[in-house]
């Protein structure tokens, strides 16, 4: 319990001039070392908090191992493992009433059996970034059917988030890969986009959400309305095949294709869809659009104008590679501002999954699934095609009730133990350990004490309900749903 | 009526009709789904407290969710509009209220209101022996029934209906509503024994769906919801509920914004297997005090102690909880009560539409019926007083409808199959209780139907013209429809 306030070292004095005001953060100047900008020293060797930080923004939280293996070791050793070490799981698949998960018979195992992979994941970047992938191009079981599109999307976006096996892998790939995926081509409807009946579905959204945005920075439009129905003219003629569910394919039919001169941006040509994937991401505004985008997935305050600018050129030099992008990012001084008082809301699916982690429990029933929905993230179910709005819009009081109620139940699943005479100060602790010591507070970690204190001891069934309720204050109160 | 129809109707017992007929009756999308402020509940907008610094209204409104609305509108609405909206038509004069309550399946009036005159009631007991009501109390399995005042003892509530005669234990029935049947104080339920159209629809779905357009077609819009397009707001959604996951195609608009909402949170922070008051210690962890400049930790604790502030503020409402003559465990009461609460928080509702029950009764009619005639009676009893204890009564009228009545005959089943001429109850202090329309005899039609006395929109077109305000016939196709027919030789509905 103590750990927090042991640790708090060097983080403390910059917190102070980390947070002002909002508004002058722009114009404040990096704080020297672990401020915003500049590359962080690769030897940094990483305190507690720091692996918490970066196993929580970057993975679904810390173990106890990872914390014995990493701590006192550089911050770009622990990014390296994570951008170098393949996906894979560990442990028994999950289960759904006591039978193997069915993601192809019932929506909830489909949810459950992605859910599965992230609970039971060796390197847990690669899922996390497999899910930013699929909240960046959104797609929704509502309306995508047979389910193994949804899935087969799934393996290609983790492709791209497996730098093991695919360590020079692209932006510029990935979205090729994508528009011409069978999952988007029946979402935005690209399969119904054939010459003739030009459909600007994906076209418009392909700018708007996926690469560019509708204005820059200057609130300049990005794209004009004649740049979408030609960019939809030049993408016509996939269509899909999904006569065998197992094993759908989408395919270019050049008689669907407008072929003829096309003007997008300005130029003529009789472009193609690869065409158009070159053409948009050349546009001036989009290397800044997706930094943005992969930068705002781990770290809450945006880049200042030298590390966005460092970060354009690590992008666009390397050829749109996402490994150089991530390492940069994920080793930035900003990844650890305040470091001793977490910044950002975990997400529904870090919340859950982390909990099941940290709990060492695994799938058996729609649990996951049902709290995932309750808490506002069901995997393949986002909202709509720009995904879950996040941030702090993420906790609401139904969700509060939701994360908290998951936990109570996540618990039951957990064996709790008496110990007969435990004092409130050791029953504290067994509960912090057998929670993963996650952050408190300084004044949480006071008040749970106090709890711990004032809560009946007398018997075994007391000593049990102070013990669960320790477990779930610690893991399902406020300090717990940031990270 | 032969014999040879029963068998033929007995082999539909179970159609694939009457398997979807408990299935969803709406199926429109919402167009946006917004959190309903606690605060809104609770006398919205004066009692908004602003939380010191820098917190917008609107931000710490919308962590406050006491429940979801979900918004069906042409327009886009925000949040804040609509907000405003209901405060605005919250602060104007009093205004009047239809509370619609559709009976699910196609309710069996004729073992509701009995027909026990010396003429009529053998050839019901002829007719329906296996299912039949007896006249006087009830004795053993045999239901009776308890004469209605005003009527020359022809007709009688079957005692499910009815106060204090077993089956309501000690709740409050229809009598109490229908008192003397005379109209003056205290006769407060119009009774229309055959109210529907001609020719019978014996389908579900298209017979509720001409119930739910007010029209003999299915229209794209319901007989509330042209009423709300032409007098109703346009920018209040929270003019027209359903109390219910989606909307009823009763108030389905053009135009005018409408919303659904099933349920007001009331739930509060619990710990699985143990008695721990954890709403009491989550507000301990949310009070720590967060840097500002934190928001995200600054957000998740202001939002626990909301949330804590939340679930008593709406248990303080009553919302969930057992209110004094509901009958319990009962969905009717449970919706019935948030109407009550959504009502009395004066948000400019003036259209409430319920969906209940499954009335669908081909087989062992008595024992499905009565225990839903019985939580009918006694919430609709209780409803009424809930209203009177709110001070908005005399402003709601209630009215009861299902899609038809049912066969006068009944079948081997112990049931009845789809009829025509279905019971409709008017309820409220500012109603002209008393029998409002004709009991058709049981003589039926050709088919072995009720003849209905009373077209459906002849219902419709007195809420519009007597109580909600408006033209019928600007609402209703194919009118206009005769007048209110009252066994007294009265033409009206509403006081």
């Amino acid at each position: 319990m103590k750990r927090t306030a042991k640790h708090v070292g060097r983080g403390a004095k910059r917190k102070r001039t980390k947070h002002r005001t909002r508004r002058h953060r722009l114009h404040r100047p990096p704080s020297p070392g672990i401020g915003n900008g500049g590359p962080i020293d690769p030897l940094t060797p990483m305190t507690w908090q720091m692996v918490d930080r970066l196993f929580w923004r970057a993975g679904f939280g810390p173990s106890a191992q990872d914390r014995a293996r990493w701590i006192g070791r550089p911050v770009a050793d622990a990014v390296d493992w994570m951008l170098s070490t393949p996906a894979g799981t560990s442990g028994v698949p999950g289960t759904d009433g006591g039978s193997a998960l069915d993601p192809t018979g019932n929506d909830t195992d489909l949810v459950l059996s992605w859910v599965d992979v992230m609970v039971r994941c060796t390197n847990p970047f690669v899922e996390r970034l497999t899910f930013f992938w699929h909240r960046h191009w959104a797609n929704s079981r509502e309306s995508v059917a047979p389910p193994q599109l949804m899935m087969t999307q799934t393996e290609l976006f983790r492709t791209y988030a497996d730098f093991a096996a695919n360590p020079s892998a692209s932006f510029k790939d990935l979205a090729y890969a994508v528009t011409i995926d069978p999952s988007m081509l029946r979402y935005l409807t690209g399969e119904l986009n054939v010459k003739g009946a030009p459909n600007e579905n994906y076209a418009r959204e392909l700018m708007e959400l996926f690469t560019l945005g509708v204005v820059n920075a200057a609130g300049q439009p990005n794209y004009s309305q004649t740049d979408v129905e030609q960019i939809a003219k030049a993408l016509s003629g996939w269509q899909i095949n999904d006569n065998n569910p197992n094993a759908v394919y989408s395919y270019f039919t050049q008689a669907l294709w407008y072929d003829g001169p096309k003007l997008i941006f300005g130029n003529f040509g009789n472009y193609t869809t690869a065409d158009v994937i070159e053409l948009v991401l050349a546009q001036p505004a989009h290397p800044a659009f997706i930094v943005g985008a992969l930068w705002g997935e781990f770290i809450v305050e945006p880049p200042d104008a030298p590390t966005l600018e460092s970060l354009i050129k690590t992008y666009t030099s390397s050829g749109s590679q996402l490994k150089p992008l991530l390492k940069q990012i994920l080793t930035n001084p900003a990844m650890f501002a305040s470091i001793e008082e977490p910044t950002m809301v975990k997400p529904p699916v870090v919340y859950v999954v982390g909990a099941m982690r940290a709990l060492g429990v695994g799938i058996t029933d729609s649990t996951a699934s049902d709290y995932l929905d309750a808490t506002g993230e069901q995997p393949y179910f986002p909202p709509n095609v720009a995904g879950w709005e996040g941030g702090l819009s993420w906790l609401n009081t139904d969700t509060a009730l939701a994360r908290f109620s998951f936990i109570s139940t996540a618990l039951g699943y957990t064996e709790i133990g008496d110990v007969p005479g435990e004092t409130a100060a050791a029953a504290y602790e067994r509960a912090y350990t057998a929670v993963g010591s996650p952050w408190l507070a300084p004044g949480t970690q006071t008040a749970l004490l106090g709890f711990a204190e004032t809560a009946g001891s007398s018997d075994a069934d007391k000593r049990k309900e102070r013990q669960i309720a320790l477990r779930a204050l610690m893991l399902a109160g406020p300090d717990a749903q940031v990270m | 009526m032969t014999e040879t129809r029963r068998t033929s109707e007995i082999q539909a017992l179970r159609c694939a009709d009457c398997a979807r007929s408990d299935s969803l009756v709406t199926d429109l999308d919402p167009t946006s789904r917004i959190p309903i402020p606690a605060e809104a509940l609770a006398g919205f907008p004066d009692g908004v407290p602003r939380p010191p610094g820098g917190h917008s209204r609107r931000r710490f409104l919308l962590g406050s969710a006491a429940g979801i609305a979900s918004i069906y509108s042409a327009a886009h609405l925000t949040w804040e509009s609509i907000w405003d909206a209901a405060a605005a038509q919250a602060a104007t004069p009093a205004q009047n209220i239809v509370v619609c309550i559709y009976l699910n399946g196609g309710n069996d009036g004729l073992n509701a209101i009995v027909p026990v005159s010396s003429a009529q009631y053998p050839g019901y007991l002829s007719q329906r022996s296996n299912i039949a009501r007896v006249l006087g109390p009830s004795s053993g399995s045999q239901v009776g029934t308890t004469v209605m005042p005003g009527t020359g003892a022809t007709l009688a509530f079957a005692n499910p209906l009815v106060s204090g005669t077993g089956n309501n234990g000690d709740l409050k029935g229809l009598d109490t509503l229908y008192g003397d049947g005379t109209g003056d104080a205290g006769s407060n339920l119009a009774v229309f024994p055959a109210a529907d159209y001609t020719p019978a629809n014996l389908s579900h779905f298209e017979s509720r769906d001409y119930w739910f357009a007010g029209a003999l077609e299915e229209l794209e819009t319901g007989w509330l919801g042209r009423w709300l397009d032409l007098y109703g707001s346009a920018n209040n959604p929270l003019q027209a509920i359903s109390i219910d996951t989606s909307l009823s195609k009763s108030i389905r608009t053009a135009s005018a914004p409408v919303c659904a909402i099933a349920d007001l949170s009331t739930t509060s922070f619990q710990i699985t297997n143990t008695s721990v008051d954890a709403n009491q210690e989550v507000a301990t962890l949310a009070a720590v005090p967060a840097d500002a400049a934190n928001q995200a930790l600054t957000r998740s604790r202001a939002i626990y102690g909301e949330t804590v502030q939340v679930s008593q503020r709406v248990s303080g409402l009553g919302v969930g909880q057992p209110a004094p003559g509901y009958p319990a465990n009962s969905d009717l009461s449970s919706k019935l009560q948030l109407a009550a609460t959504l009502l009395g928080a004066g948000l400019g509702t003036r259209v409430v539409t319920i969906d209940w029950g499954s009335f669908d009764t081909h087989g062992d009619e008595v024992s499905s019926q009565d225990p839903q005639l019985s939580v009918l009676s006694s919430a609709l009893a209780a409803f009424k007083n809930d209203l009177a204890s709110r001070g908005i009564e005399q402003n709601v009228v209630t009215l009861v409808y299902s899609e038809f009545g049912r066969r006068i005959m009944s079948n081997d089943s112990l049931g009845t199959d789809h009829g025509a001429g279905g019971l409709v109850l008017v309820s409220g202090s500012s109603v002209l209780g008393g029998l409002a329309g004709e009991h058709p005899g049981v003589q039926g039609d050709q088919y072995g139907n009720l003849i209905p006395i009373t077209d459906f929109r002849t219902v419709y077109s007195a809420l519009i013209s007597e109580w909600l305000g408006g033209d019928p016939t600007a609402i209703l196709p194919d009118g206009p429809f005769p007048g209110i027919q009252r066994y007294d030789g009265g033409t009206t509905l509403i006081r």
